[in-house]
């Protein structure tokens, strides 16, 4: 299968997940994205050697793959290409930082060592969160969100308009690909004699079908306002499994609870 | 209904497309409209739709087609695109036909009972929520209909409603068609179709009005319709249709 | 090039969040005054082409690798820098929810990277000057035209891409993320993207130079050398524009920066006292190894107290500290197992019941 043909198929994946039914698919978009948003800029925030501080964050993910019913291993299957990409930033950090940091009986860690695996984990973490937002919100509920914090409409209804575009330009893509390596066996890629006719072709029926889109928009009596499907009212429970959640994480924050736990114990 | 007077019409000049043209159609008529490729077929449903300059004189329900009329008249005509893909432009089939009646100023509640109806009539309420991307070509194709329906217009116009269909869906949206009582105009070369769902039929050739009569006639004339690059309909062909 | 979340830091996030959306908002104002509603579906369906079209693979000749484009030159070339700039907005967003190509939060600092230098920058000061001069004018103007295209598309790619490397750059080391020096990872991503954005160009003249033969129409100021200058007002306005949303990026900046020693000013600058001014990026032997211990552990406990009284309160050495980490983490990892196979039994009871 080809590249473009595949991305086709995870984008595909992703609306299915967005379409099963649970507690979680049926919150309010905006109080998702919110919480979210702010499970990132959280993780984020915690200082470098932080290890044991950031671990406690692992809760919420877990959380809700489980109310979710979304399979974690889907989670690691579809970024299984991003996933190294962002585990690889910290790679060069115990070549720089060598200090020992602490002792595991003999055995010295440095801080390199522990910056390191504490970055690797906020990448995984904030991966993790993007994703479950987009596994369990529908797009056109992403956007109603988004029109509430009051996001222009010409760049949400865009937002629309290329997403549903998407899975059109992929499949003619993936015809043409599939196209063009039948009468070319043994290529790679596109050859340089076909690099600008191979996509220009492509760009100017695009033009045309645009052309031929915003007339079936006119003819529908568009006349540049959007509706958007309003999304359930934000009720006070989602309110609340927002402000919980948000405390939650500001707690982890600013207390290390893994280290309170543990002293609880020693 | 629609009324044509005297209609030319050319992208470049010396190459008309259309050349005089001059027609009625009347209330809850069906019209096919045939051609060769390039007859002017499109042409003519674009400048019906207002969507083209053009010379002469088109008129629907009386108004003129210019800029003027337009929002009143493209409120009464509803057209189906060939290719459903550029039709459907909103995520979900659903909000795709909200799109027309929440434009003539329908609230949501309203619209969404229209869209409800629609979809009931023509039993596809399984597809209400299906995002656009993944539904069939034979559900897309239904879908594309609805979302024109769902604007409840006084004239529907389809350009080639049948291509690319298996039989069996092809048989849902001719039935389709036949369950529809307003006004319509079918392009298409698909003559069995044509048939099925016309009592009349326009034939246009180099864009000039070749004939137009009721469809039986039109549609037996194998000297005309061999004149004009088509063929007998299967149906009434037989099997003595060799070449 | 896409940034993930866990490259920048809040403060960072939230500042190129501002400048993107203060260039966002710009673009908007001027699309609705140019009433762009006819512009809308080419957009969208220009953003998708662009989205899709980055996974074909082109082969580079003489090579075995190959190259993929990212768009936003080719975007501005056919839509104007405003609804490319958008265009970009969106084709980031869609790839940083459905792909995980950069971070939600990095999304901010992915538009200015990769949306705002290839739109604005490449179209002001490269795309539109060079198409509107009067270079190769002894040429038909056919030729000189074609010759312009291929030279703005090739510059345009290649400096746009380097000024979007540098941006990753300083976004992380302001960050304070990265233990590498800032004159080593300059040393690594600007010549990576040099060869980057020479294949881009390339891909994006090609396709470029392809509209050009069948309809130039559609490129903008292709044709246009000969006219008055009708949009001097409107560049001198954008000029303006651009340096105040310039201005808030590099001020939020260079603010972070300051307010972090750990970060940019740590690496940049130097800290003369831990030895890295010496050092930057030239002497790999003695890499601040020894000379940045004692700060180190200073940090370390400043670091690691978010509330500094607290830290050490329980405990008499740091050791101490990391081991209760250390079991407390371990607990938490329990009770994450514990959540999973709760979920498990839960939801095989659900299904036993409904079959």
């Amino acid at each position: 299968m080809s590249k473009v043909s595949a991305a086709g198929v995870e984008f595909r994946e992703m609306d299915e997940l967005a379409a099963q039914e649970s507690a979680i698919h049926a919150l309010h978009p905006l109080i998702k994205l919110l919480v979210t948003l702010a499970y990132i800029i959280v993780v984020v925030s915690f200082p470098k050697y932080a290890l044991s501080g950031l671990s406690v964050m692992v809760l919420y993910p877990i959380l809700i793959f489980q109310a979710s019913g979304i399979p974690v291993r889907t989670c690691f299957h579809k970024l299984r290409v991003v996933m190294p990409l962002v585990c690889a930033v910290g790679l060069l950090n115990p070549f720089f930082d060598r200090v020992p940091l602490l002792y595991l009986g003999n055995l010295a860690v440095s801080g390199g060592v522990i910056s390191m695996i504490t970055l690797m984990l906020k990448g995984i973490f904030s991966l993790m969160a993007s994703f479950l937002l987009v596994a369990t919100t529908k797009m056109d509920a992403l956007c109603a969100a988004l029109r509430k914090l009051h996001i222009p409409s010409i760049l949400v209804t865009l937002l629309l308009l290329t997403y549903r575009y998407i899975a059109v330009m992929i499949e003619e893509i993936s015809i043409m690909t599939d196209a063009y390596h039948l009468r070319a066996p043994g290529q790679k890629g596109i050859h340089i004699s076909a690099w600008g006719s191979f996509l220009g072709q492509l760009l100017l029926r695009s033009m045309d079908r645009a052309d031929e889109l915003y007339q079936s928009m006119q003819l529908r009596g568009f006349c540049g306002n959007f509706y958007y499907a309003d999304s359930t009212p934000c009720t006070l429970g989602a309110a609340m499994y927002g402000v919980l959640w948000v405390g939650a994480f500001l707690l982890a924050r600013c207390f290390d609870l893994p280290l309170l736990l543990g002293n609880l114990f020693l | 209904m629609i009324r044509f007077e005297q209609v030319s019409f050319a992208y470049e000049k010396d190459a008309p497309v259309l050349q005089e043209l001059t027609f009625d159609i009347g209330e809850g008529e069906a019209v096919g409209l045939i051609g060769a490729n390039g007859a002017g077929k499109s042409t003519l449903m674009k400048i019906l739709l207002g969507l083209l300059p053009y010379e002469g004189t088109v008129t629907v329900d009386g108004m003129r087609v210019e800029k003027k009329n337009l929002a009143e008249i493209r409120k009464k005509l509803g057209f189906v695109l060939q290719d459903s893909d550029n039709q459907m432009f909103m995520p979900t089939v659903y909000e795709d036909m909200m799109f027309a009646p929440r434009n003539y100023g329908l609230s949501k509640e309203e619209a969404e009972q229209r869209v409800d109806r629609t979809l009931e009539e023509l039993g596809l309420m399984d597809l209400k929520h299906r995002y656009n991307h993944k539904i069939s070509g034979g559900e897309k194709r239904m879908a594309a209909i609805a979302t024109i329906l769902a604007m409840e217009p006084q004239v529907i116009l389809m350009d080639e409603p049948s291509t690319a269909l298996d039989p069996v869906n092809r048989r849902t949206v001719i039935r389709t068609i036949n369950d529809l009582t307003m006004t319509k105009l079918i392009a298409s070369h698909d003559l069995d179709m044509i048939l099925d769902t016309c009592d009349r039929v326009i034939l246009l050739s180099h864009g000039c009005l070749a004939a137009d009569g009721p469809a039986e006639q039109i549609l037996r004339d194998q000297k005309l319709l061999e004149a004009n690059r088509m063929e007998l309909p299967f149906c009434l062909a037989g099997p003595q249709r060799q070449r | 090039m896409h940034m993930a979340d866990a490259l920048v830091a809040p403060a960072v996030a939230a500042t190129m969040y501002t400048a993107s959306a203060v260039t966002a908002g710009v673009s908007v104002h001027k699309l609705r005054k140019d009433d762009s509603a006819q512009k809308l579906p080419t957009m969208a369906v220009m953003s998708a082409l662009v989205f899709a079209g980055q996974m074909i693979n082109y082969t580079i000749p003489g090579t075995g690798s190959s190259g993929h484009m990212c768009g936003g030159m080719m975007l501005t070339a056919l839509l104007g820098p405003q609804a490319g700039f958008l265009s970009m907005i969106v084709i980031l967003a869609i790839q940083c929810l459905f792909f995980a190509d950069g971070g939600l939060l990095a999304l901010g600092a992915n538009i200015w990277n990769m949306g705002f230098y290839g739109c604005f920058v490449g179209y002001y000061l490269i795309y539109r000057p060079i198409m509107r001069s009067r270079w190769f004018s002894r040429m038909s103007a056919k030729a000189a035209s074609r010759l312009k295209l291929t030279i703005a598309s090739i510059l345009g790619c290649v400096i746009t891409l380097q000024l979007g490397a540098f941006s990753v750059v300083l976004e992380t080391s302001i960050s304070g993320i990265t233990e590498l020096p800032f004159g080593m990872f300059v040393g690594i991503m600007q010549p990576i993207h040099l060869a980057i954005g020479l294949v881009e160009g390339l891909i994006t003249t090609a396709v470029l130079l392809f509209v050009h033969e069948t309809r130039p129409e559609l490129l903008m100021d292709v044709g246009t050398s000969d006219q008055p200058v009708s949009g001097k007002c409107s560049l001198k306005t954008t000029l303006v524009i651009l340096a105040v949303v310039v201005a808030i990026a590099g001020g939020g900046l260079s603010l972070i920066a300051s307010s972090n020693p750990d970060g940019l000013e740590w690496s940049m600058f130097g800290n003369a006292e831990a030895g890295y001014s010496e050092n930057m990026g030239l002497d790999e032997d003695d890499f601040g190894v020894d000379s940045a211990a004692a700060d180190k552990a200073a940090a370390i406990q400043e670091k690691t107290a978010f509330l500094p009284d607290y830290a050490f309160s329980n405990s008499d050495s740091p050791a101490g500290t990391t081991v209760s980490g250390l079991v407390g983490s371990a607990i938490v990892a329990a009770a994450a197992l514990l959540i999973c196979l709760l979920g498990g039994f839960f939801r095989r009871k659900r299904k036993q019941k409904q079959s």
